[in-house]
Protein backbone atom coordinates (compact mmCIF):
# COMPACT_ATOMS: atom_id res chain seq x y z
CA UNK A 1 0.00 0.00 0.00
CA UNK A 2 1.31 3.42 -0.93
CA UNK A 3 1.89 5.84 1.91
CA UNK A 4 2.04 9.57 1.22
CA UNK A 5 5.57 10.89 1.53
CA UNK A 6 6.07 13.58 4.22
CA UNK A 7 8.20 16.47 2.99
CA UNK A 8 9.27 19.83 4.37
CA UNK A 9 8.03 22.56 2.01
CA UNK A 10 9.35 26.12 2.01
CA UNK A 11 7.67 28.79 -0.08
CA UNK A 12 9.63 31.94 -0.83
CA UNK A 13 8.05 34.83 1.06
CA UNK A 14 6.66 32.63 3.85
CA UNK A 15 7.57 32.78 7.52
CA UNK A 16 7.71 29.05 8.28
CA UNK A 17 8.05 25.65 6.66
CA UNK A 18 5.01 23.42 6.19
CA UNK A 19 4.59 19.67 6.23
CA UNK A 20 3.42 18.44 2.83
CA UNK A 21 2.29 14.87 2.15
CA UNK A 22 3.25 14.10 -1.43
CA UNK A 23 0.93 11.86 -3.42
CA UNK A 24 2.01 9.00 -5.67
CA UNK A 25 2.35 10.19 -9.25
CA UNK A 26 2.02 13.82 -8.28
CA UNK A 27 4.21 16.17 -10.32
CA UNK A 28 6.46 18.60 -8.56
CA UNK A 29 4.42 21.44 -10.10
CA UNK A 30 1.26 20.06 -8.51
CA UNK A 31 3.08 19.78 -5.20
CA UNK A 32 4.32 23.35 -5.58
CA UNK A 33 0.76 24.55 -6.19
CA UNK A 34 -0.46 22.73 -3.10
CA UNK A 35 2.25 24.38 -1.02
CA UNK A 36 1.21 27.77 -2.42
CA UNK A 37 -2.40 27.05 -1.47
CA UNK A 38 -1.38 25.97 2.04
CA UNK A 39 0.65 29.16 2.55
CA UNK A 40 -1.78 31.47 0.81
CA UNK A 41 -2.88 33.10 4.03
CA UNK A 42 0.59 34.61 4.27
CA UNK A 43 1.94 34.64 0.71
CA UNK A 44 0.15 35.87 -2.41
CA UNK A 45 0.02 33.28 -5.16
CA UNK A 46 2.46 33.63 -8.04
CA UNK A 47 1.90 31.77 -11.32
CA UNK A 48 5.55 31.57 -12.25
CA UNK A 49 7.43 29.48 -9.76
CA UNK A 50 10.35 27.08 -9.75
CA UNK A 51 10.65 23.90 -7.72
CA UNK A 52 14.05 23.50 -6.07
CA UNK A 53 15.38 20.31 -4.59
CA UNK A 54 18.90 19.64 -3.44
CA UNK A 55 20.07 22.94 -4.90
CA UNK A 56 18.71 22.24 -8.39
CA UNK A 57 15.67 23.45 -10.31
CA UNK A 58 13.45 20.46 -11.10
CA UNK A 59 11.53 20.02 -14.34
CA UNK A 60 7.91 20.73 -13.33
CA UNK A 61 6.52 17.72 -15.20
CA UNK A 62 8.58 15.22 -13.22
CA UNK A 63 6.84 13.30 -10.49
CA UNK A 64 8.02 13.49 -6.93
CA UNK A 65 9.58 10.04 -7.28
CA UNK A 66 11.28 10.91 -10.57
CA UNK A 67 12.75 14.00 -8.98
CA UNK A 68 14.35 11.76 -6.34
CA UNK A 69 12.63 13.21 -3.30
CA UNK A 70 12.61 11.02 -0.24
CA UNK A 71 10.70 11.17 3.03
CA UNK A 72 11.51 14.17 5.23
CA UNK A 73 13.51 15.95 2.54
CA UNK A 74 13.32 19.70 2.07
CA UNK A 75 12.05 21.31 -1.11
CA UNK A 76 11.63 24.97 -2.00
CA UNK A 77 9.19 26.81 -4.21
CA UNK A 78 10.54 30.15 -5.38
CA UNK A 79 9.23 32.87 -7.61
CA UNK A 80 10.72 32.76 -11.08
CA UNK A 81 12.43 36.08 -11.48
CA UNK A 82 12.46 37.76 -14.90
CA UNK A 83 15.91 37.81 -16.47
CA UNK B 1 28.48 35.04 71.48
CA UNK B 2 30.19 35.49 68.13
CA UNK B 3 29.47 38.63 66.15
CA UNK B 4 27.91 38.32 62.68
CA UNK B 5 31.28 38.96 61.06
CA UNK B 6 32.80 36.13 63.09
CA UNK B 7 30.22 33.39 62.69
CA UNK B 8 28.97 34.00 59.15
CA UNK B 9 32.21 32.85 57.47
CA UNK B 10 32.15 29.75 59.65
CA UNK B 11 28.56 28.99 58.77
CA UNK B 12 28.68 29.55 55.03
CA UNK B 13 32.21 28.30 54.40
CA UNK B 14 32.18 24.97 56.17
CA UNK B 15 34.15 22.26 54.38
CA UNK B 16 35.97 19.28 55.80
CA UNK B 17 38.02 16.29 54.71
CA UNK B 18 36.24 12.97 54.25
CA UNK B 19 37.64 9.91 55.93
CA UNK B 20 35.00 7.20 55.38
CA UNK B 21 34.36 7.87 51.70
CA UNK B 22 36.32 9.31 48.80
CA UNK B 23 35.60 12.84 47.65
CA UNK B 24 34.61 11.64 44.18
CA UNK B 25 31.97 9.41 45.80
CA UNK B 26 30.48 12.36 47.66
CA UNK B 27 30.57 14.48 44.52
CA UNK B 28 30.35 12.14 41.50
CA UNK B 29 31.28 13.84 38.24
CA UNK B 30 28.05 12.74 36.58
CA UNK B 31 26.04 15.01 38.87
CA UNK B 32 28.61 17.50 40.18
CA UNK B 33 29.78 18.21 36.67
CA UNK B 34 32.85 18.37 34.48
CA UNK B 35 35.73 18.85 35.10
CA UNK B 36 35.99 16.87 38.30
CA UNK B 37 38.54 18.62 40.50
CA UNK B 38 39.57 18.07 44.12
CA UNK B 39 38.15 20.54 46.59
CA UNK B 40 41.49 22.32 46.86
CA UNK B 41 40.71 23.80 43.43
CA UNK B 42 37.38 25.16 44.68
CA UNK B 43 38.26 26.37 48.16
CA UNK B 44 38.70 30.01 47.10
CA UNK B 45 35.14 30.04 45.70
CA UNK B 46 33.44 33.29 46.77
CA UNK B 47 30.47 35.45 45.96
CA UNK B 48 29.79 38.98 47.08
CA UNK B 49 26.42 38.79 48.85
CA UNK B 50 27.42 36.66 51.85
CA UNK B 51 23.91 36.51 53.24
CA UNK B 52 22.91 34.69 56.39
CA UNK B 53 19.71 32.67 56.54
CA UNK B 54 18.17 35.10 59.02
CA UNK B 55 19.00 38.06 56.79
CA UNK B 56 17.66 36.21 53.79
CA UNK B 57 14.33 35.50 55.48
CA UNK B 58 14.00 39.08 56.75
CA UNK B 59 14.69 40.52 53.28
CA UNK B 60 12.36 38.13 51.51
CA UNK B 61 9.60 38.82 54.00
CA UNK B 62 9.86 42.54 53.34
CA UNK B 63 9.84 41.99 49.59
CA UNK B 64 6.80 39.73 49.81
CA UNK B 65 4.96 42.29 51.92
CA UNK B 66 5.71 44.95 49.30
CA UNK B 67 4.29 42.73 46.55
CA UNK B 68 1.15 42.02 48.59
CA UNK B 69 0.72 45.72 49.35
CA UNK B 70 0.83 46.55 45.64
CA UNK B 71 -1.57 43.71 44.89
CA UNK B 72 -4.02 45.03 47.45
CA UNK B 73 -3.70 48.57 46.14
CA UNK B 74 -3.65 48.13 42.36
CA UNK B 75 -3.60 44.40 41.60
CA UNK B 76 -7.24 43.51 42.01
CA UNK B 77 -9.33 42.11 39.22
CA UNK B 78 -10.96 45.46 38.55
CA UNK B 79 -7.51 47.03 38.09
CA UNK B 80 -6.34 44.29 35.74
CA UNK B 81 -9.52 44.55 33.66
CA UNK B 82 -8.61 48.13 32.79
CA UNK B 83 -5.39 47.13 31.05
CA UNK B 84 -5.18 47.25 27.25
CA UNK B 85 -6.21 43.98 25.62
CA UNK B 86 -2.91 43.34 23.76
CA UNK B 87 -0.92 43.83 26.97
CA UNK B 88 -3.29 41.49 28.77
CA UNK B 89 -2.31 38.83 26.28
CA UNK B 90 1.35 39.52 26.87
CA UNK B 91 0.56 38.78 30.51
CA UNK B 92 -0.97 35.44 29.49
CA UNK B 93 2.23 34.48 27.69
CA UNK B 94 4.33 35.16 30.76
CA UNK B 95 1.76 33.77 33.18
CA UNK B 96 2.12 30.43 31.42
CA UNK B 97 5.84 30.39 30.67
CA UNK B 98 7.18 31.74 33.95
CA UNK B 99 5.94 29.98 37.12
CA UNK B 100 6.69 26.31 36.47
CA UNK B 101 9.89 27.17 34.62
CA UNK B 102 10.95 28.83 37.86
CA UNK B 103 10.01 25.63 39.65
CA UNK B 104 12.47 23.72 37.49
CA UNK B 105 14.97 26.29 38.75
CA UNK B 106 14.26 25.02 42.27
CA UNK B 107 15.39 21.54 41.23
CA UNK B 108 18.51 22.81 39.49
CA UNK B 109 19.41 25.04 42.43
CA UNK B 110 18.95 22.16 44.87
CA UNK B 111 21.38 20.16 42.78
CA UNK B 112 23.88 22.95 43.35
CA UNK B 113 22.92 22.98 47.04
CA UNK B 114 23.95 19.33 47.31
CA UNK B 115 26.56 18.79 44.63
CA UNK B 116 28.20 22.21 44.30
CA UNK B 117 31.86 21.74 45.01
CA UNK B 118 32.30 24.33 47.76
CA UNK B 119 30.19 24.97 50.83
CA UNK B 120 29.72 28.68 50.04
CA UNK B 121 28.38 27.67 46.61
CA UNK B 122 26.04 25.18 48.26
CA UNK B 123 24.84 27.81 50.73
CA UNK B 124 24.12 30.27 47.96
CA UNK B 125 22.33 27.58 45.93
CA UNK B 126 20.09 26.83 48.90
CA UNK B 127 18.98 30.46 48.91
CA UNK B 128 18.65 30.25 45.12
CA UNK B 129 16.26 27.31 45.48
CA UNK B 130 14.16 29.25 47.99
CA UNK B 131 14.16 32.18 45.56
CA UNK B 132 12.86 30.00 42.77
CA UNK B 133 10.06 28.64 44.97
CA UNK B 134 9.07 32.25 45.52
CA UNK B 135 9.15 32.92 41.77
CA UNK B 136 6.85 29.96 41.25
CA UNK B 137 4.37 30.83 43.95
CA UNK B 138 3.99 34.58 43.43
CA UNK B 139 2.87 34.48 39.79
CA UNK B 140 0.64 31.46 40.46
CA UNK B 141 -1.01 33.40 43.27
CA UNK B 142 -1.41 36.62 41.33
CA UNK B 143 -2.65 35.08 38.11
CA UNK B 144 -4.97 32.58 39.78
CA UNK B 145 -7.43 35.33 40.72
CA UNK B 146 -7.83 36.08 36.98
CA UNK B 147 -8.93 32.58 35.98
CA UNK B 148 -12.56 33.13 36.96
CA UNK B 149 -12.61 36.15 34.67
CA UNK B 150 -10.61 34.76 31.71
CA UNK B 151 -9.94 31.04 31.45
CA UNK B 152 -6.84 31.58 29.30
CA UNK B 153 -5.09 32.52 32.56
CA UNK B 154 -5.60 28.92 33.65
CA UNK B 155 -2.56 28.20 31.51
CA UNK B 156 -0.41 29.69 34.29
CA UNK B 157 -0.60 26.25 35.86
CA UNK B 158 -1.64 24.15 32.90
CA UNK B 159 0.90 25.11 30.24
CA UNK B 160 3.79 22.79 31.09
CA UNK B 161 1.40 19.89 31.67
CA UNK B 162 0.23 19.96 28.08
CA UNK B 163 1.75 18.88 24.79
CA UNK B 164 1.09 22.26 23.25
CA UNK B 165 3.84 22.90 20.70
CA UNK B 166 5.27 25.82 22.61
CA UNK B 167 5.14 23.83 25.85
CA UNK B 168 7.10 21.04 24.13
CA UNK B 169 9.74 23.60 23.14
CA UNK B 170 9.83 25.23 26.58
CA UNK B 171 10.10 21.87 28.34
CA UNK B 172 12.88 20.79 25.98
CA UNK B 173 14.77 23.94 26.97
CA UNK B 174 14.14 23.96 30.72
CA UNK B 175 14.37 20.19 31.18
CA UNK B 176 17.91 20.32 29.89
CA UNK B 177 18.92 23.64 31.40
CA UNK B 178 17.62 23.06 34.91
CA UNK B 179 15.88 19.77 35.70
CA UNK B 180 18.39 17.33 34.30
CA UNK B 181 21.58 19.27 34.68
CA UNK B 182 24.74 18.70 36.68
CA UNK B 183 25.82 21.40 39.13
CA UNK B 184 28.56 22.94 36.97
CA UNK B 185 26.56 23.15 33.74
CA UNK B 186 23.60 24.50 35.71
CA UNK B 187 25.80 27.22 37.23
CA UNK B 188 27.19 28.24 33.84
CA UNK B 189 24.04 27.75 31.76
CA UNK B 190 21.47 29.05 34.24
CA UNK B 191 23.28 31.30 36.70
CA UNK B 192 25.82 32.79 34.32
CA UNK B 193 24.22 32.85 30.86
CA UNK B 194 20.50 32.92 31.57
CA UNK B 195 20.32 34.87 34.81
CA UNK B 196 23.03 37.43 34.27
CA UNK B 197 21.98 37.93 30.68
CA UNK B 198 18.51 37.00 29.65
CA UNK B 199 16.59 37.55 32.85
CA UNK B 200 17.46 41.22 32.43
CA UNK B 201 15.46 40.97 29.26
CA UNK B 202 12.60 39.25 30.96
CA UNK B 203 12.45 41.18 34.20
CA UNK B 204 14.03 44.59 33.65
CA UNK B 205 12.58 44.97 30.17
CA UNK B 206 9.16 43.71 31.10
CA UNK B 207 9.06 45.79 34.27
CA UNK B 208 9.66 48.85 32.14
CA UNK B 209 6.93 47.87 29.67
CA UNK B 210 4.53 47.07 32.51
CA UNK B 211 5.12 50.49 34.02
CA UNK B 212 4.45 52.16 30.67
CA UNK B 213 1.31 50.04 30.33
CA UNK B 214 0.12 51.04 33.83
CA UNK B 215 0.34 47.42 34.97
CA UNK B 216 1.87 48.15 38.35
CA UNK B 217 1.15 44.72 39.73
CA UNK B 218 3.21 42.95 37.08
CA UNK B 219 5.90 45.63 37.29
CA UNK B 220 6.27 45.08 41.03
CA UNK B 221 6.23 41.31 40.68
CA UNK B 222 9.00 41.08 38.08
CA UNK B 223 11.09 43.76 39.81
CA UNK B 224 10.86 41.82 43.05
CA UNK B 225 11.84 38.61 41.27
CA UNK B 226 14.78 40.32 39.59
CA UNK B 227 16.31 41.32 42.94
CA UNK B 228 16.54 37.60 43.77
CA UNK B 229 17.90 36.73 40.35
CA UNK B 230 20.63 39.35 40.66
CA UNK B 231 21.78 37.71 43.90
CA UNK B 232 21.81 34.03 43.03
CA UNK B 233 23.09 34.72 39.50
CA UNK B 234 26.39 35.50 41.26
CA UNK B 235 26.94 31.76 41.62
CA UNK B 236 27.83 31.57 37.95
CA UNK B 237 30.92 33.78 37.77
CA UNK B 238 33.11 32.02 40.36
CA UNK B 239 32.15 28.58 39.00
CA UNK B 240 33.04 29.70 35.51
CA UNK B 241 36.35 31.18 36.72
CA UNK B 242 37.47 27.85 38.19
CA UNK B 243 36.41 25.78 35.18
CA UNK B 244 38.14 28.26 32.85
CA UNK B 245 41.48 27.44 34.47
CA UNK B 246 41.12 23.76 33.67
CA UNK B 247 38.97 23.44 30.54
CA UNK B 248 38.37 26.75 28.74
CA UNK B 249 37.12 25.01 25.59
CA UNK B 250 34.34 23.39 27.59
CA UNK B 251 33.35 26.74 29.07
CA UNK B 252 33.25 28.27 25.59
CA UNK B 253 31.04 25.42 24.39
CA UNK B 254 28.60 25.78 27.29
CA UNK B 255 28.47 29.50 26.75
CA UNK B 256 27.86 29.18 23.01
CA UNK B 257 25.20 26.53 23.54
CA UNK B 258 23.27 28.23 26.31
CA UNK B 259 23.41 31.69 24.84
CA UNK B 260 21.81 30.35 21.66
CA UNK B 261 19.22 28.23 23.42
CA UNK B 262 18.31 31.12 25.74
CA UNK B 263 18.08 33.49 22.80
CA UNK B 264 15.65 31.19 21.03
CA UNK B 265 13.28 31.06 24.00
CA UNK B 266 13.49 34.66 25.16
CA UNK B 267 13.31 36.21 21.70
CA UNK B 268 9.80 34.80 21.58
CA UNK B 269 8.77 35.45 25.17
CA UNK B 270 9.97 39.03 25.21
CA UNK B 271 10.21 39.98 21.56
CA UNK B 272 6.50 39.50 20.94
CA UNK B 273 5.60 41.46 24.07
CA UNK B 274 7.76 44.46 23.22
CA UNK B 275 7.15 44.78 19.49
CA UNK B 276 3.54 43.58 19.13
CA UNK B 277 1.62 43.28 22.41
CA UNK B 278 2.52 46.65 23.95
CA UNK B 279 0.65 49.71 22.69
CA UNK B 280 2.81 51.71 20.29
CA UNK B 281 2.85 54.85 22.41
CA UNK B 282 3.98 52.77 25.40
CA UNK B 283 6.98 51.15 23.74
CA UNK B 284 10.10 52.92 25.05
CA UNK B 285 12.31 50.95 22.67
CA UNK B 286 12.21 48.13 20.18
CA UNK B 287 13.09 44.59 21.16
CA UNK B 288 16.30 44.88 19.15
CA UNK B 289 17.29 48.12 20.86
CA UNK B 290 16.66 46.57 24.24
CA UNK B 291 18.73 43.51 23.34
CA UNK B 292 21.59 45.70 22.22
CA UNK B 293 21.58 47.85 25.35
CA UNK B 294 20.80 45.34 28.07
CA UNK B 295 22.03 42.01 26.82
CA UNK B 296 24.69 42.32 24.16
CA UNK B 297 26.82 45.08 25.65
CA UNK B 298 26.85 43.47 29.06
CA UNK B 299 27.38 39.98 27.69
CA UNK B 300 30.33 40.99 25.54
CA UNK B 301 31.94 42.86 28.43
CA UNK B 302 31.61 39.76 30.58
CA UNK B 303 33.16 37.59 27.89
CA UNK B 304 36.12 39.96 27.75
CA UNK B 305 36.58 39.77 31.51
CA UNK B 306 36.91 36.00 31.36
CA UNK B 307 38.96 35.82 28.18
CA UNK B 308 36.13 34.15 26.28
CA UNK B 309 35.31 34.67 22.61
CA UNK B 310 32.06 35.73 21.04
CA UNK B 311 30.04 32.67 20.04
CA UNK B 312 31.04 31.49 16.55
CA UNK B 313 27.51 32.19 15.27
CA UNK B 314 27.53 35.86 16.32
CA UNK B 315 26.80 37.12 12.79
CA UNK B 316 23.79 34.80 12.56
CA UNK B 317 22.58 35.99 15.95
CA UNK B 318 22.90 39.67 15.00
CA UNK B 319 21.00 39.02 11.79
CA UNK B 320 18.24 37.27 13.74
CA UNK B 321 17.77 40.35 15.92
CA UNK B 322 16.19 41.95 12.86
CA UNK B 323 13.84 39.18 11.84
CA UNK B 324 13.42 36.01 13.94
CA UNK B 325 10.69 37.13 16.35
CA UNK B 326 8.84 38.81 13.47
CA UNK B 327 8.80 35.51 11.56
CA UNK B 328 7.54 33.74 14.68
CA UNK B 329 4.82 36.30 15.40
CA UNK B 330 3.41 36.27 11.87
CA UNK B 331 3.53 32.46 11.83
CA UNK B 332 1.88 32.24 15.23
CA UNK B 333 -0.81 34.76 14.26
CA UNK B 334 -1.81 32.53 11.37
CA UNK B 335 -1.83 29.51 13.72
CA UNK B 336 -3.21 31.38 16.74
CA UNK B 337 -5.76 28.68 17.62
CA UNK B 338 -2.79 26.47 18.54
CA UNK B 339 -1.92 28.82 21.44
CA UNK B 340 -3.63 29.97 24.64
CA UNK B 341 -3.54 33.73 24.14
CA UNK B 342 -4.95 36.18 21.63
CA UNK B 343 -3.17 38.17 18.94
CA UNK B 344 -3.40 41.52 17.25
CA UNK B 345 -2.48 42.59 13.72
CA UNK B 346 0.03 45.48 13.73
CA UNK B 347 -1.76 48.65 12.67
CA UNK B 348 -0.47 50.89 9.85
CA UNK B 349 1.19 53.13 12.46
CA UNK B 350 2.81 50.12 14.11
CA UNK B 351 4.00 48.79 10.77
CA UNK B 352 5.54 52.16 10.05
CA UNK B 353 7.32 52.02 13.42
CA UNK B 354 8.47 48.45 12.75
CA UNK B 355 9.82 49.50 9.37
CA UNK B 356 11.85 52.25 11.04
CA UNK B 357 13.17 49.92 13.71
CA UNK B 358 13.76 46.92 11.44
CA UNK B 359 14.51 48.28 7.97
CA UNK B 360 16.55 45.29 6.81
CA UNK B 361 13.69 42.81 6.38
CA UNK B 362 10.49 44.71 7.00
CA UNK B 363 9.44 44.86 3.34
CA UNK B 364 9.16 41.07 3.34
CA UNK B 365 7.27 40.99 6.63
CA UNK B 366 4.94 43.77 5.52
CA UNK B 367 3.94 41.71 2.48
CA UNK B 368 2.90 38.90 4.81
CA UNK B 369 0.72 41.20 6.91
CA UNK B 370 -0.80 42.70 3.77
CA UNK B 371 -1.83 39.20 2.70
CA UNK B 372 -3.35 38.43 6.12
CA UNK B 373 -5.25 41.71 6.02
CA UNK B 374 -6.51 40.96 2.52
CA UNK B 375 -7.91 37.68 3.81
CA UNK B 376 -9.80 39.45 6.61
CA UNK B 377 -11.06 41.94 4.08
CA UNK B 378 -12.30 39.10 1.87
CA UNK B 379 -14.10 37.11 4.55
CA UNK B 380 -15.16 40.08 6.69
CA UNK B 381 -14.65 40.63 10.40
CA UNK B 382 -16.27 38.51 13.09
CA UNK B 383 -15.56 35.64 15.43
CA UNK B 384 -17.25 33.23 13.05
CA UNK B 385 -14.58 33.96 10.45
CA UNK B 386 -11.57 33.31 12.68
CA UNK B 387 -10.73 29.98 11.12
CA UNK B 388 -11.07 31.40 7.61
CA UNK B 389 -8.04 33.54 8.45
CA UNK B 390 -6.00 30.69 9.83
CA UNK B 391 -3.48 28.18 8.55
CA UNK B 392 -4.60 24.60 7.98
CA UNK B 393 -1.41 22.79 6.91
CA UNK B 394 0.79 21.26 9.57
CA UNK B 395 3.61 23.63 10.62
CA UNK B 396 7.09 22.15 11.00
CA UNK B 397 9.50 22.24 13.92
CA UNK B 398 13.23 22.18 14.63
CA UNK B 399 14.66 18.94 16.04
CA UNK B 400 16.77 20.92 18.53
CA UNK B 401 14.83 23.94 19.79
CA UNK B 402 11.41 22.40 18.91
CA UNK B 403 10.23 25.78 17.66
CA UNK B 404 8.76 26.41 14.19
CA UNK B 405 11.12 26.36 11.23
CA UNK B 406 11.01 30.16 11.07
CA UNK B 407 14.68 31.13 10.95
CA UNK B 408 16.43 33.02 8.19
CA UNK B 409 14.11 35.33 6.34
CA UNK B 410 10.98 35.06 4.18
CA UNK B 411 13.27 35.07 1.15
CA UNK B 412 15.56 32.36 2.45
CA UNK B 413 14.55 30.04 5.25
CA UNK B 414 17.69 28.51 6.82
CA UNK B 415 16.21 25.14 7.79
CA UNK B 416 18.55 22.26 6.98
CA UNK B 417 18.16 18.48 6.97
CA UNK B 418 20.76 16.12 8.43
CA UNK B 419 20.77 12.34 7.97
CA UNK B 420 22.34 10.53 10.93
CA UNK B 421 22.29 6.87 11.96
CA UNK B 422 19.49 6.06 9.53
CA UNK B 423 17.24 8.91 10.63
CA UNK B 424 16.59 12.39 9.31
CA UNK B 425 16.56 15.50 11.43
CA UNK B 426 15.75 19.06 10.46
CA UNK B 427 17.11 22.17 12.15
CA UNK B 428 15.93 25.74 11.90
CA UNK B 429 19.45 27.15 11.88
CA UNK B 430 23.14 26.35 11.85
CA UNK B 431 23.57 26.86 15.62
CA UNK B 432 20.70 24.47 16.41
CA UNK B 433 22.25 21.85 14.11
CA UNK B 434 25.68 22.41 15.69
CA UNK B 435 24.36 21.94 19.23
CA UNK B 436 22.53 18.77 18.25
CA UNK B 437 25.58 17.27 16.58
CA UNK B 438 27.82 18.08 19.56
CA UNK B 439 25.63 15.99 21.85
CA UNK B 440 23.46 13.72 19.67
CA UNK B 441 23.05 11.14 22.44
CA UNK B 442 21.29 13.81 24.48
CA UNK B 443 18.85 14.93 21.80
CA UNK B 444 18.38 12.22 19.17
CA UNK B 445 15.51 10.33 20.79
CA UNK B 446 13.30 13.34 21.39
CA UNK B 447 10.49 13.52 18.83
CA UNK B 448 9.41 16.89 17.53
CA UNK B 449 5.70 17.45 16.94
CA UNK B 450 5.79 16.47 13.26
CA UNK B 451 7.38 13.12 14.04
CA UNK B 452 4.83 12.55 16.80
CA UNK B 453 2.07 13.11 14.26
CA UNK B 454 3.73 10.91 11.64
CA UNK B 455 4.19 8.08 14.17
CA UNK B 456 0.55 8.29 15.26
CA UNK B 457 1.45 9.48 18.75
CA UNK B 458 -0.31 12.81 18.14
CA UNK B 459 -3.45 13.33 16.03
CA UNK B 460 -2.94 14.52 12.47
CA UNK B 461 -6.36 16.15 12.25
CA UNK B 462 -5.89 19.78 13.36
CA UNK B 463 -9.04 20.11 15.54
CA UNK B 464 -8.12 16.88 17.36
CA UNK B 465 -4.55 18.07 17.74
CA UNK B 466 -5.78 21.30 19.35
CA UNK B 467 -8.18 19.69 21.78
CA UNK B 468 -6.77 16.23 22.50
CA UNK B 469 -3.05 16.95 22.38
CA UNK B 470 -2.62 20.68 23.01
CA UNK B 471 -5.51 20.61 25.52
CA UNK B 472 -7.09 23.76 24.15
CA UNK B 473 -10.81 24.39 23.86
CA UNK B 474 -12.82 26.82 21.72
CA UNK B 475 -12.99 29.02 24.85
CA UNK B 476 -9.25 29.10 25.37
CA UNK B 477 -7.57 28.82 22.00
CA UNK B 478 -6.10 31.98 20.57
CA UNK B 479 -8.03 34.36 18.36
CA UNK B 480 -7.58 37.80 16.88
CA UNK B 481 -8.44 40.12 19.77
CA UNK B 482 -10.70 42.16 17.49
CA UNK B 483 -11.76 39.32 15.15
CA UNK B 484 -10.54 41.41 12.23
CA UNK B 485 -12.70 44.42 13.12
CA UNK B 486 -10.01 47.09 12.90
CA UNK B 487 -11.03 50.60 11.88
CA UNK B 488 -8.08 50.89 9.55
CA UNK B 489 -8.67 47.50 7.96
CA UNK B 490 -11.82 48.69 6.21
CA UNK B 491 -9.70 51.13 4.21
CA UNK B 492 -8.67 49.80 0.82
CA UNK B 493 -4.91 49.95 1.21
CA UNK B 494 -2.90 49.67 4.42
CA UNK B 495 0.57 49.32 2.97
CA UNK B 496 2.96 51.57 4.81
CA UNK B 497 5.75 53.37 3.04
Amino acid sequence: MYMPMPLYGFLEGDTLGLLMLAEEGETVLQLARRLQDAANIRVARSDNVDFLYDGKTIDPVLTVAQAGLQALDRFDVIRRHAL
Amino acid sequence: MLSREEWLPLARKLDWDYTYVREDEVFPEVISGHPWLPHAEWKEWEESFKTSYREYVDNQYEKDMAVYAVRDAVGRLENIQKLAAPWMNSLKVHAAALPLAEFTGVIGSLRGARFGRDSAWRTMSTFGALDEYRHTQIPLLLFHQLVRWDSQFDWAHKFYHTNNWFAIAARHFFDELTLGQNAIEFAIGTNFVLETGFTNLQFVGLASLARESSDHMFERMVTSIQTDEARHAQIGNPVLAVVMKHDPEYVQYLLDKWFWRSWRTFSILTGLSIDYLTALEQRPYSFKEFMEEWIIDQFLRTLDEFGLKKPWYWDIFEDELDIYHHMIYASAYTYRATLWFDFVIPSPAERKWLRQKYPKYWDDMDAVWEQVIDRWRTVGPGAANELAVHGTAMPTFCDLCQLPLSAGSPRKNTANVVAKDGRKYIFCSEPCRWIFLREPERYANHKDLVKRVLSGEAPAHLPDLLTDYFRLTPDTWGEDIYHGAYDWLAAKKTSVA
